[in-house]
């Protein structure tokens, strides 16, 4: 439209015919309505992390190549670790699984049929039989048929038996949360389903540098675990990683930046979320905040969090999950039982609406940083 | 924006994916010596010259004529047996021909069996234990099949298989610490009774949640042939769980995926009070094997010889060829679902006591016995009286000891006690020391 109109002042109107005439009579988009054409932006700034020294050589990767490169060393060191579940063989949805086949056989990296029951209870046999498994369920989403076999075998084989068997080298993956445009099905967090479960682990990077450690963590753990990847952040998310395996332990929450007003609490994406909103409250309000990386939902770092949360005497969590049950639930209950004559402020969670995730509205539902802000002024204010 | 493009990636089943579809087509046919089939020549066969099908989904011709496949429930898959219910071998080239000392084995384990669920099942009813299952009516099936396997072959069960760990000589001691929840309980008292697991037997211990070890004995079995075992994994399950949606997921991964596993279906007509006809409406759970690919039989579970028989080829194959079998074992429930049930409430004395008497595995057996000379009226009876007198001991034994240290309620939820759990653990050990006297901590282990 707009080609038309410059041409159009060069040579006579006259000359416009038929579909270009009406082409021609059409206006350009005005400011306001064009913009509500485009699809929204990401509602965070990747924060890459400075380059780590102390393991080797880095390359740059993003998120999906940082775990590629995880399960690439992972089934180098270990002969019995087998990589299985929907489409994985071709490379995976996303392309998490590029070139393993090749690398490694079609015996060792394999499609399973589609059924997420039978992938993660196929995978706790083989860890029974004592080789490693690391299991893909394509979106988190759809974990949910494979309930029973988490919760009610994964999570207590070894209790049960008193010891004798296992599944402890047991490692599902999975993408999570939300993408822009996922809606109900492929945008969910479901970590606050598996929190209340003793007996399995629930990891969730933030970048491609913590991925590939902890999911070498996870692998390695003597627990069945369960790694959410944020599939935003799966090419967003660029940074240098070491091309060599490394171990970043479970459980351990990590301090981003220190502060001294406030303590910000979120994992996954929503960590960088957070981040920004920490430097705008810096910018604006002139508060120190001092963000934390959860890295591990259960057993999750408490100490390291009500460490924090003594200092600074106020805390905000924040997750896309559902405010209701969700886990900030979880840690705000402990930090004021275990924190209550340090607390400054109730404890704000800013999370996402008790609806399931929509579509059309995903800008309105997340709990971005204007709503992180505004929670962390009213608490500042309190 | 690069998450615009990941989703296309993802959303766009035309793109970047068709090149990989045509990758993935497996070509029909006979399965041989079974190898996973080789990508990329399906390319090569495509022809529109002739008038066959190309469908990459199945492997057939095609008719012009309209015809639904009627399932076929009153002639169903044939039960093979070797004994009729006399114990006389019906066709001589069918007896496994075993010797004495084995088939007395079989005989001993059987009994053995249920001289224990005679005693742990009155147990129950005086309060001593909380809870315990039968086997009766069902130790052919159990026995059969165990004693064709390897002693190490990793068994998967369900719940009514004690008679497999019997076979591979559990102690009666084990049996009743299990039951009991005592200090010697293997388990740690974690688990209500006859949720039996042996390592050194190679037996994973029973879990409650129905037939959600069927798709785990896949994977089992599957690391076993990645690993060049040359064992064989089997899978017990009812007739009842096989409606679980698990079942269907591990039939189906385990022709995928060629692992060498044998599942063992105890079809024994109740899935506590629901009856066969309320169950399926097929041909039983045999006739479903070929929709997965499994090669399948179903065989008489209360004749010892035929279940043996059927699960020795099977196990055979299964490891030489890295394919699953399906054997379904036709059998009764003598007994109450649990001690949780009375079945007069939803079946007949007669009906029940036609297959106690008419048709019950170790009836048979021991005929077969009797008609060989390898047995007779008086080692029954000195065999009745001290089997009866090495459970009571281990009964009374089991009874006397202590229940596991409280401390054991904490551990192995992970391999190492988690921070917060070992505060909670602390928290209950300080509660005990000031309201100790409301707890019976007299018969746990200081």
């Amino acid at each position: 439209m707009l080609r038309l109109r410059a041409a159009g002042a060069e040579r006579p109107w006259r000359r416009l015919r038929g579909a270009a005439l009406a082409r021609g009579l059409l206006q350009p988009a005005a400011a306001g309505h064009g913009a509500a054409q485009r699809r929204q932006v990401a509602h965070f700034t990747f924060q890459p992390d400075p380059e780590p020294q102390k393991y080797g050589q880095t390359q740059k990767m993003n998120l999906f190549q940082s775990i590629t490169s995880a399960l690439d060393n992972s089934l180098a060191k270990d002969p019995t670790a087998v990589i299985f579940g929907e489409d994985v063989a071709f490379g995976g949805v996303f392309r998490c699984t590029v070139g393993l086949r090749d690398k490694y056989g079609k015996d060792r990296v394999f499609n399973t049929p589609l059924c997420e029951q039978g992938i993660v209870g196929f995978g706790i046999g083989i860890a029974v039989a004592g080789a490693t498994a690391i299991a893909e369920i394509q979106f988190a989403d759809y974990i949910f048929p494979a309930f029973d076999q988490i919760v009610n075998e994964a999570a207590k084989y070894r209790y049960r038996s008193g010891d004798l068997f296992n599944c402890g080298s047991l490692t599902i993956r999975s993408p999570w949360g939300c993408v822009g445009h996922g809606a109900l099905y492929h945008s969910q967090s479901p970590e606050a389903f598996f929190a209340h479960c003793p007996g399995i682990k629930v990891v969730i990077p933030r970048s491609p540098f913590q991925a590939k450690g902890l999911l070498l963590s996870c692998i390695e753990d003597k627990n069945p675990c369960i790694f959410f990847e944020p599939k935003i952040l799966y090419r967003a998310a660029v940074e240098q990683v070491p091309i060599e395996p490394y171990n970043i332990p479970l459980s351990q929450a990590e301090v981003l930046q220190e502060g001294s007003d406030v303590t910000l609490v979120a994992w996954g994406t929503q960590v960088h979320v957070i981040r920004e909103v920490a430097s705008m409250a810096k910018e604006k309000l002139g508060v120190s905040c001092e963000v934390i990386d959860l890295r591990t939902i259960i057993p999750w770092d408490v100490d390291t969090v009500c460490k924090s949360v003594i200092k600074t005497g106020r805390l905000l969590i924040s997750h896309e999950a559902p405010l209701t049950g969700g886990f900030a639930s979880e840690i705000s209950s402990t930090v004021q039982e275990e924190c209550f004559l340090n607390l400054e402020a109730p404890i704000s969670r800013v999370c996402g609406y008790d609806t399931p995730f929509p579509h059309i509205f995903e800008p309105f539902y997340i709990p971005d940083k204007w709503k992180c802000y505004d929670a962390l002024r009213k608490m500042i204010n309190y | 924006m690069a998450v615009v493009v990941a989703a296309a990636r993802f959303w766009g089943p035309s793109r970047g994916l068709g090149q990989a579809a045509l990758l993935a087509l497996r070509r029909p046919g006979a399965r041989g010596l079974a190898r996973s089939h080789p990508h990329r020549q399906q390319q090569q066969q495509f022809s529109s010259l002739e008038d066959k099908p190309q469908f990459p989904g199945a492997s057939a011709e095609f008719i012009d004529k309209l015809e639904f496949i009627q399932p076929n429930v009153i002639s169903g898959i044939p039960i093979y047996r070797v004994m009729d219910r006399q114990g006389q071998i019906i066709n001589p080239s069918e007896d496994p021909q075993l010797p004495q000392e084995q088939v007395l084995k079989f005989y001993k384990s059987m009994t053995l069996l249920n001289t224990m669920d005679r005693i742990l099942y009155e147990s129950q009813r005086q309060g001593r234990i909380s809870f315990y299952m039968t086997n009766y009516g069902e130790e052919g099936t159990h026995v059969g099949s165990a004693a064709a396997l390897d002693n190490t072959d990793l068994v998967f069960g369900q719940y009514r298989e004690a008679g497999v760990l019997m076979y591979r000589d559990y102690p009666l001691e084990l049996f009743m610490a299990q039951c009991y929840g005592n200090v010697s309980d293997p388990g740690k008292g974690r688990q209500m009774p006859v949720h039996y697991g042996c390592k050194e037997r190679h037996f994973v211990t029973i879990s409650s949640p129905l037939a959600t070890q069927i798709p785990q004995a896949v994977g089992a079995a599957y690391a076993a042939k990645r690993a060049n075992a040359n064992r064989v994994v089997i899978c017990y399950f009812g007739e009842g769980a096989a409606s679980e949606g698990d079942a269907h997921a591990g039939f189906n991964f385990a022709a995928t995926l060629e692992c060498p596993i044998i599942f063992f279906c105890r079809n024994n007509g109740y899935a506590i009070s629901t009856p066969t006809s309320e169950q399926y409406r097929g041909d039983g759970i045999a006739a479903r094997g070929p929709g997965y690919g499994l090669i399948s039989i179903r065989v008489d579970g209360n004749d010892v010889f035929a279940v043996y028989n059927a699960t020795k080829e099977a196990r055979r194959r299964a490891v030489a060829e890295n394919q699953p079998f399906l054997i379904e074992a036709m059998t009764y429930r003598i007994g109450h679902h649990s001690t949780s049930d009375d079945s007069s409430a939803y079946r007949s004395v007669d009906e029940v006591n036609y297959w106690d008497k008419q048709d019950h595995p170790i009836s048979r057996l021991r005929r077969y016995l009797l008609g060989r000379g390898w047995w007779d009226d008086e080692q029954e009876k000195a065999w009745r009286k001290q089997s009866r007198k090495r459970v009571m001991e281990a009964f009374e034994q089991a009874e006397r000891k202590l229940k596991p240290n409280p401390n054991l309620l904490f551990s192995d939820v992970y391999q190492e006690m988690p921070v917060q759990l070992r505060k909670q653990q602390e928290s209950l050990s300080r509660h005990l020391q000031t309201y100790g006297e409301h707890y019976p901590l007299d018969h746990f282990e200081k």
